[in-house]
């Protein structure tokens, strides 16, 4: 019990601490910037902001993100710590234009 | 825009529809009234219309994580009332009990799944040159899907009730998995459960974009790329789940023995 209380605490610390902040905007059903660089090992809060009156769903399967960013409105996903490469992204209601990619260096 | 709109709404609607042609099929197979399921569909469409409307300011809540959490509980929500209607099988008085957890576990699906097409179609309402496109791939998405459960249902039922009820409870197991698993990567994207490094990376032999992919991830949850505590958490659902199953199982062959 005690250490599970252990586990528990550890990862509540954890995941506070503060994480840097990225700017993302979708306008046109693009992304913007549609490449996004971030260090190696680092926790990152992506802050998305859907400028279209359509919603849009970032998706990842690489980087195991989903989320559904209503028209006009943001939303707020955490990624990493990561490995070094490139993890692709995209808007999966408008996956013809809405593409990026994270690259972690 | 047609395909990309049968794709998205096929995918939800297969979703929903497994776990509810599921769950009407061990209604049919344990003689229980059906009508709670229009209670269901009432109470998941309005709940879904809610959180729909009201999308935006959820989304923000709790530092902007609040769409992960609504939608992890509503994972959690089902996964409960699904070992509730495991459970209560094993026992011929608690037909209440069963019909409650169905109530529970067909709205939850119907919520999670249905907010994204409501959100995704209202997104095109007055977009003229799209608007078309979108809700005729959205039908006939829909349709496919529908379809599949329909299938279904009828293939679980074409068993005797026995082995009807083993295959449902055998669905219904991997399916709680994939509830717990669905929830905890919520958790991990909301920052509430820590990222950890991945256990293995499968998408060499299953991408999960493919169609393979996306049917595993309705039935078991697949995640390419599993973090510890969702593996852990995952087995222990499975273990969970199948004793409380092996446990009806053996009462209701009890009950029709005598």
């Amino acid at each position: 019990m005690r250490i599970l209380l252990i586990i528990y605490l550890i990862t509540m610390v954890a995941a506070a601490t503060a994480a840097p902040t990225i700017n993302i905007r979708i306008h046109n059903h693009l992304f913007y910037p549609s490449k996004i660089n971030i260090p190696a090992d680092t926790k990152i809060k992506l802050l998305i902001d859907n400028q279209d009156p359509t919603a849009e769903e970032f998706e990842s399967y690489e980087l195991n993100r989903e989320k559904v960013i209503p028209g006009h409105s943001k939303g707020v996903i955490f990624i990493g710590p990561l490995p070094v490469g490139e993890y692709p992204f995209f808007g999966e209601f408008f996956p013809k234009t809405a593409q990026g990619r994270v690259i972690v260096k | 825009m047609l395909i990309n709109s049968f794709i998205i709404i096929l995918r939800e609607v297969f979703e929903a529809a497994l776990i509810v042609s599921v769950l009407l099929a061990l209604c049919q197979i344990l003689q229980l009234p059906r009508r709670y399921f229009l209670l269901s569909f009432m109470l998941g469409s309005i709940l879904a219309i809610v959180y729909a409307i009201n999308i935006s300011s959820i989304s923000m809540l709790f530092e902007g994580v609040g769409q992960e959490i609504i939608n992890a509980s509503l994972h959690f929500t089902s996964f409960i009332c699904l070992q509730i209607l495991i459970f209560s099988i094993a026992s011929s008085s608690s037909s209440k009990m069963i019909l409650w957890a169905i109530v529970g576990s067909f709205s939850a699906a119907f919520v999670r799944e249905g907010f994204e097409i409501i959100i995704y179609i209202l997104g095109f309402v007055g977009i003229e040159h799209l608007f078309d496109s979108v809700v005729a791939g959205s039908f006939i998405g829909a349709g496919v899907g529908f379809s599949i459960g329909v299938f279904f249902y009828y293939f679980i039922v074409s068993f005797n009730p026995l082995n009807g009820l083993r295959l449902g409870l055998f669905v219904l197991i991997l399916v709680s998995g994939a509830m717990i698993i669905q929830a905890l990567q919520l958790l991990i994207q909301a920052d509430i459960i820590i990222s950890q490094v991945p256990l293995w990376n499968s998408s060499g032999w299953v991408r999960e974009s493919s169609v393979t992919g996306q049917i595993l991830y309705a039935l078991l949850g697949y995640e390419s790329t599993p973090s510890p505590i969702q593996v852990i958490a995952y087995s222990a659902s499975l273990l969970f789940s199948s004793t409380l199953a092996i446990k009806s199982l053996n009462a209701y062959k009890m009950r029709i023995k005598e």
